[in-house]
């Protein structure tokens, strides 16, 4: 059933993002990238999905959607190192709007969860917007068939395996091995056992692991990004306030767009390329239809 | 003559259960709620231990320095000394566990009331006796025996993470039947509840607390009557205390169940061998009393109390024994050169004061949020066992958490703030090129430098030349620590990839603390 389901997903997943032209040809034209810049992290977000069609172009009626910020560290949002609240909260909402059945927001946190989830303040952010939040729940882990190039075979939370729908919500940081982190990095969080271990082939892994997730939707959260001294951060100084968002439903695509905010190209980050080799989306700007607003 | 038992009696009887359920309840409230909220201060979750004026006697004398939250331990020596040991019969919640089990095993018949006498009482005001000449001697050994550090003691290092594994077992068990739902519910209320079920001498610390529980299989209230050394500084308070033991001579038929049945021995009758020192006026008697013939009178007594049974031979040599017995604690090379593994909690005093202050209670250890606080073995010498060191290998200091110091209850952890506590040094970290994969292998893995949390981070990638097996030539980056930024949290240690002796460790040197424990005078070279 579960199998089946995930499956599903898979290919009305892939159907989403091989098939664009097609699409198109019947629905009003939407951008492959939505990207708004204004004043308030939940505004932007908003506006950032209205222009992409809506929430209910991606989630449907009774959906169980997860959405997956990154809540790694145990810092508060100043300091940029985990995903922006008022993000996740306007997409929880979005999505009960949309008339999604359950929304849970959950990640395996680096530092203890139980400091990060409610330091980083998603956890009440999220909770007020109507979402699950699950901290790390080490008997939902199970051994999953990745089927990557490099990586065949990790440890997964299975609530990602059985959401109808997933939402990533990164947020755009320094790192001092695969120079950004960005939303493939972000899969990492679905994961369990050593991950640490991932590191020694990290572009590898991470794109192994963009081709087993399949989100609906990439939501980048650039209101705040940090500059310096990643993925954690530590002082005010290693955070630029950007305000931006950047939406899309491809994750290649949206993580392209973000190697900007640091002065950077797509191609200075290894597993970009590799991911474009790969089929997973595009790295191109020109083959981009890009919708950018500022409000 | 009519048999009939005192309603009175009956009702002080049960609201004194009321009252010792009640504390057990705050206790264990305030135990659960010994964890990181969501919030950078914690209210004052280690209040029961400023009632204790044992602890605050002793830690006084030990460390020469009164520390003025024991005030509170003024409000328990006035009501002992008005009302006795009330506080052992209707507040402590030790005495309450050892009551309840106590009056398990008598009815389950494991346990058989005897008469007495006043046999092996003494040996509490002995114990006590020596604590205190040791902390005159600046050897705090209280924590070992203290009603509330061994209660805390076993329930954060044993009865917690006890529970918490058989919450699991069943949890596993709930997943094998596929009540998912359930289990999602179960888990995260205890991940909520965030109980550190990790500790080195677990078993240890267990068994002692069993065998703790299980001497009351020999007397009711064994602790109580024979161990406790609070009991028997409260006894020696309780001496002129105002409520005083009448026996209705009329009505008494002596049948002695007063004194068969009497919780701590304090012998009931015949009425001139009540010792109002071991009573802790639980009210059994005078509530088991056929005849209603005991009660219990407000008022100042002109007649002496029986003295404590020991002689002025025995308690001369005691103190000498334990003035004499103080140099054996020092032997130890602990006192000469700092231990590596000797990583202490931030804001840890130096270590002989600390030593002087800590009572082994594990507050440090419950409010951990990493688990990372253990108790030491041979770490901080034989004073030092069961004081808290940080093992990376377990958990690491937390960046922006001061939990520990907050919750320390005699200040051997000085209070830190969050902006403090970020500058204060517990150790540094080392590099083990000999195991570090990218100077091995030449493998690229930077997992210490991104869990590095200070800004700038200590713990800085640079390209190195590697030589690899084959003879072939790598040049990954590789970690170089920058002494002058790490504050040893440990976070590199616990998350490096080499499992089980990681690559990266840390060692206490170089901690603010000490004035002796370092490696260079300037650092900025």
């Amino acid at each position: 059933m579960r199998r089946r389901e995930f499956l599903k997903n898979l290919a009305f997943a892939s159907f989403m993002l091989k098939m664009p032209g097609w699409l198109q040809a019947q629905t009003p034209s939407w951008p492959d990238i939505a990207w708004v810049e204004g004043e308030d992290p939940a505004t932007i977000t908003r506006k950032a999905i209205e222009l992409l069609g809506g929430m209910k172009r991606f989630i449907s009626r009774g959906d169980k959607v997860v959405i997956k910020p990154n809540i790694g560290w145990d810092r508060t949002p100043e300091l940029a190192a985990c995903t922006n609240p008022e993000v996740v909260r306007a997409l929880v909402e979005m999505c009960l709007e949309a008339g999604a059945k359950e929304v849970i927001v959950t990640d395996n946190s680096t530092n203890a969860p139980q400091r990060c989830f409610p330091r980083s303040g998603i956890e009440a952010a999220a909770k007020a917007a109507g979402a699950r939040v699950l901290l790390p729940n080490p008997y939902r882990l199970k051994k999953t068939a990745i089927k990557g190039v490099w990586l065949k075979e990790w440890e997964v939370f299975s609530d990602f395996l059985e959401a109808d729908k997933l939402i990533n919500v990164p947020i755009a940081k320094h790192h001092s091995l695969s120079r950004l982190t960005l939303g493939m990095k972000n899969w990492l969080g679905a994961l369990g056992g050593a991950r640490n271990q991932l590191h020694q082939r990290l572009d590898e892994a991470m794109v192994d692991l963009a081709a087993f997730f399949r989100p609906v939707l990439t939501v980048m959260d650039a209101y705040r990004i940090l500059l310096r001294n990643g993925p954690q951060g530590g002082r005010l100084s290693d955070v630029r306030l950007q305000k931006m968002v950047v939406a899309g439903t491809d994750p290649v695509a949206v993580d392209s767009i973000a190697t900007t905010f640091f002065d950077l190209k797509p191609e200075d980050l290894a597993y970009l390329p590799l991911a474009k080799e790969r089929g997973l989306g595009e790295i191109n700007f020109e083959r981009l239809r890009l919708e950018k607003r500022k409000i | 003559m009519k048999k009939e038992k005192s309603k009175k009696y009956r009702f002080l009887q049960i609201s004194r259960i009321s009252s010792q359920l009640l504390f057990f309840a705050l206790f264990l409230y305030l135990l659960f709620f010994t964890r990181f909220t969501g919030e950078d201060t914690i209210g004052r979750v280690e209040i029961f231990f400023h009632f204790d004026p044992l602890l605050g006697l002793t830690t006084a004398l030990a460390s020469r320095a009164i520390f003025a939250a024991f005030w509170l331990s003024l409000i328990t020596a006035v009501l002992t000394l008005l009302l006795g040991r009330v506080f052992c019969g209707w507040v402590c919640p030790l005495g309450a566990i050892h009551q309840f089990f106590s009056f398990l095993f008598k009815k389950s018949r494991l346990h058989k009331p005897r008469k007495l006498g006043q046999s092996g009482l003494n040996l509490k005001y002995l114990l006590l006796l020596i604590v205190l000449i040791m902390a005159i001697f600046a050897v705090d050994l209280v924590g070992y025996l203290d009603p509330f550090s061994f209660l805390y003691r076993s329930f954060i290092t044993s009865f917690l993470p006890w529970l918490t594994k058989i919450n699991h077992e069943l949890l596993s068990f709930v997943y094998q039947l596929h009540l998912a739902r359930l289990g999602d519910y179960w888990n995260q209320f205890l991940a909520t509840l965030a109980i550190n079920a990790t500790f080195q001498q677990g078993f240890l610390l267990s068994l002692l607390f069993l065998l703790a529980l299980s001497l009351n299989l020999a007397r009711e209230r064994f602790w109580c009557r024979l161990l406790c050394p609070l009991g028997a500084l409260l006894g020696l308070i309780s001496r002129w205390n105002l409520l005083g033991l009448k026996i209705n001579k009329e009505k008494c038929i002596d049948c002695h169940l007063c004194t068969l049945q009497c919780q701590t021995q304090a012998n009931p009758y015949p009425q001139e061998d009540w010792s109002q020192r071991e009573c802790v006026y639980c009210f059994t008697c005078a509530s088991i009393c056929p005849t209603a013939a005991i009660d219990f009178q407000l008022g100042w007594k002109a007649e002496p109390v029986p003295a404590i049974n020991l002689s002025r031979r025995r308690l001369i040599f005691t103190s000498f024994l334990a003035a004499v017995a103080t140099p054996f604690f020092k032997i130890t090379p602990a006192r000469r050169r700092s231990h590596p593994d000797l990583i202490r909690p931030p804001g840890a005093l130096p270590e002989p004061l600390f030593l002087q202050k800590c009572v082994k209670c594990g507050e440090c250890m419950k409010v951990c949020p990493t688990n990372a606080l253990q108790p030491a073995l041979s770490e901080a010498g034989p004073e030092g066992i069961w004081t808290p060191v940080l093992k990376p290998r377990i958990g690491y200091c937390e960046y922006y958490c001061s939990l520990c110091s907050q919750v320390c209850p005699t200040g051997a952890i000085k209070e830190l703030t969050i902006e403090q506590k970020i500058n204060v040094r517990i150790g540094t970290a080392w590099v083990d090129k000999s195991r570090c994969l990218p100077y091995v292998v030449g493998a690229s893995c930077i997992v210490c430098e991104e869990h590095c949390p200070t800004s700038p981070k200590a713990i800085k990638l640079v390209r190195t030349e590697t030589k690899r097996p084959d003879g072939s030539v790598k040049t990954p980056l590789a970690p170089v620590i920058d002494l002058d930024l790490c504050i040893g949290c440990g976070i590199c240690e616990n998350k490096c990839p080499v499992v089980d002796r990681p690559a990266i460790f840390v060692t206490s040197v170089g901690e603010s603390r000490s004035e002796t424990n370092r490696f260079l005078l300037e650092l900025s070279l």
